[in-house]
């Protein structure tokens, strides 16, 4: 379902990804783990259409991010943890925004409102109060709700747990594990490894732009002596 | 279309929840406009009518008793001072009267216009004609001739001005400033909040996430900053209509007792046009919009925040002043046709033509044909900047 093949990005002389391939198949949590500023968020950019690849190709539930960027974003949602909805708007009006971009319209929208704010707790209430005046926790369900609405085949998050409370986070990780459980294809970029280990099928270790490691999670563990964050040094270490 | 028409909506549906952008988008246009026509007015009028009635203290050096008597008649009361010039700087007395060899002397503080000083220093020349005329009048009489000597014959000066000009009163130039500077204010909140203020806030991300054209999302983020300004300008010309109306009714005496007995003129600011008029302003408010809109979107995008958005286009607002200074002397300068080419100057130009009813077709053609121009290019190059990766994501 997600398909990355060498795919770069540069800005005039910083290469910020290099050269990093993937895939990602149905049913599947990919994580993509590696520190701050390591090119995460630049790649899931890239296959959400939001920044163009200066080299290779990527293809999101069969289009390429590229030349069929629309259609690309008909199948996928994103959320990253610096992102935000009107907060003049209540969750309602903000889901309704979002829904007519995928043609739903009064009685598809409300089943799939009604769909979201299940799989996410949101209770029916809170969807009627304007975003400022809701818990930031809440807040993240709205922008989680905003970009599964439309049901798509390929949901990116990134960082998607930065500043939640316990709570809030808890929720999230469950709802990561229900979404693919529903044969959705997932990529989970962190640098939080007890997550990822609580939630990926497969980890890609990313450091400097590059994927030095690749492979499914109990894989990765061995490496690690049982222990991801301890893979992930020795990882980038042997990279070094 | 219909994406675009979204987007507009959830623009607005936000400015609708914010009671301070409408409270500056369309209460301050309606209040202000009439306000600044005639509030200035009407204050003057009345210190002017105050300095009328009450009396001022007047230094006098040297001054001969018939003098003083008509001082006193014309409400001033004489006082003896050593240093006449010095007394009026400190404000001891409103001006000061001083008589050596034949000459008269009158000071005041004049170097600020329309101060009490000089208006009490009108009460004094007022009072020295009177004196004058009287002198002249008895010695007329002393050689058997009568004052009608001095008036070999008569002089009426008439207004031969357009009807739109005579209506829309002195302060009509004012009229394109504050139209198309509410234009621009209307929409700056919109666009402030529509561009940086998304970025700032985290929500641009998931709109540019959304299967919509970027050109959907531009033009959508456009509408909403055009309905708000040219509510705001309705909202302005409403004002200056509702106002003005209201003004020259409720204070006709108070605007009477300013006007000049020999030339008579409609004070204050106000639109009287034909209905071709209404639209060519109308007309001309819209291609202005457009322009300003792109431009707007444009600085809106490029900016990291508010705070820096609000500083990129602030001075919007200080480049319209410079044609208003020029739209004072607009009479005493000969305007080219090629003016109406000039961007942001041929709306200041041909609004000031309007009003005063004196447009040609070739002026508002070229005003109209030259700010579409420049507003498909700003528009362009607005898109070429949602297009632009290190702009979108600067933040």
């Amino acid at each position: 379902m997600i398909e990355v093949v060498q795919i770069e990005k540069a800005y005039r002389k910083f290469q910020a990804v290099r050269g990093i391939s993937f895939e990602v198949r149905p049913g599947e949590v990919y994580g993509l783990l590696g520190p701050n500023g390591a090119g995460k968020t630049t790649t899931l950019r890239m296959l959400a259409t939001l920044l163009k690849p200066t080299a290779g190709s990527a293809r999101v539930a069969g289009f390429d991010v590229a030349r069929q960027s629309l259609e690309a974003r008909r199948n996928l949602g994103i959320v990253n943890g610096g992102m935000k909805v009107y907060d003049k708007l209540t969750g309602y009006e903000v889901l309704d925004f979002f829904g007519s971009f995928y043609d739903l319209w009064g009685a598809k929208l409300k089943e799939r409102i009604g769909w979201a704010a299940e799989l996410l707790h949101i209770e029916q209430a809170v969807l009627n109060k304007q975003v400022k005046d809701m818990s930031t926790g809440m807040q993240q369900k709205i922008v989680i709700a905003r970009a599964i609405l439309h049901q798509p085949q390929v949901l990116l998050l990134d960082e998607a747990t930065a500043g939640l409370d316990v709570f809030a986070r808890r929720a999230l990780l469950d709802f990561v594990k229900q979404y693919a459980s529903l044969g959705k294809t997932l990529v989970y970029s962190t640098h939080v490894m007890s997550e990822a280990e609580e939630v990926c099928n497969r980890v890609g270790f990313i450091h400097q732009g590059s994927l030095v490691y690749e492979g499914p999670l109990q894989e990765a563990l061995e490496l690690g002596s049982g222990n991801l964050e301890r893979a992930f040094i020795r990882r980038l270490k042997e990279a070094a | 279309m219909n994406e675009i028409l979204i987007i507009a909506r959830k623009e607005l549906l936000s400015v609708v929840r914010e009671r301070r952008v409408l409270l500056t988008t369309l209460l301050l246009p309606m209040l202000m406009m009439p306000l600044a026509m005639f509030g200035p007015l009407l204050l003057l009028g009345n210190a002017a009518r105050q300095t009328q009635e009450n009396v001022q203290q007047v230094g006098v050096v040297g001054v001969p008793a018939p003098v003083l008597a008509h001082l006193r008649k014309a409400k001033v009361e004489p006082v003896a001072v050593a240093n006449p010039q010095e007394a009026v700087q400190k404000r001891e007395v409103a001006a000061a009267l001083v008589y050596a060899e034949g000459q008269y002397t009158l000071y005041g503080r004049l170097s600020r216009g329309t101060t009490q000083s000089a208006l009490v220093v009108e009460k004094v020349q007022g009072a020295l004609q009177a004196y004058k005329e009287e002198l002249v009048a008895e010695r007329l009489r002393a050689r058997g001739l009568g004052t009608e000597l001095l008036e070999p014959f008569r002089l009426e000066t008439k207004d031969a001005s357009p009807q739109e000009e005579q209506a829309a009163g002195v302060f009509a130039f004012l009229i394109p400033y504050f139209l198309v500077m509410f234009i621009q204010l209307g929409g700056m909140s919109v666009a402030v909040d529509a561009t940086a203020g998304e970025k700032e806030k985290g929500t641009l991300e998931a709109l540019l996430a959304a299967p919509v054209p970027l050109t959907q999302v531009l033009l959508g983020k456009g509408l909403a900053v055009f309905v708000m300004s040219l509510l705001a300008a309705m909202a302005a010309i409403t004002g200056l209509l509702l106002g003005s109306s209201v003004f020259r009714n409720l204070f006709a005496v108070q605007l009477q007792a300013l006007q000049r007995e020999d030339r008579p003129v409609q004070l204050g600011g106000a639109l009287a046009l034909e209905p071709l008029g209404y639209l060519a302003v109308a007309l001309t408010s819209v291609l202005f919009a457009l322009l300003i809109i792109a431009i707007l979107i444009s600085l809106g995008l490029y900016a990291r925040s508010y705070k820096e958005a609000q500083s990129y286009m602030s001075p919007l607002s200080l480049v319209m002043i410079i044609p208003l200074l020029f739209l004072q002397f607009s009479d005493f300068l000969k305007l080219q046709d090629w003016y109406f080419a000039l961007p942001l100057i041929n709306v200041l130009l041909a609004l000031d033509a309007i009003v005063r009813g004196s447009a040609t077709a070739t002026q508002l053609g070229l005003t109209w044909l030259s700010t579409l121009a420049f507003g498909g290019l700003a528009l362009y190059l607005a898109y070429r900047n949602f297009q632009r990766e290190d702009v979108v994501f600067r933040n």
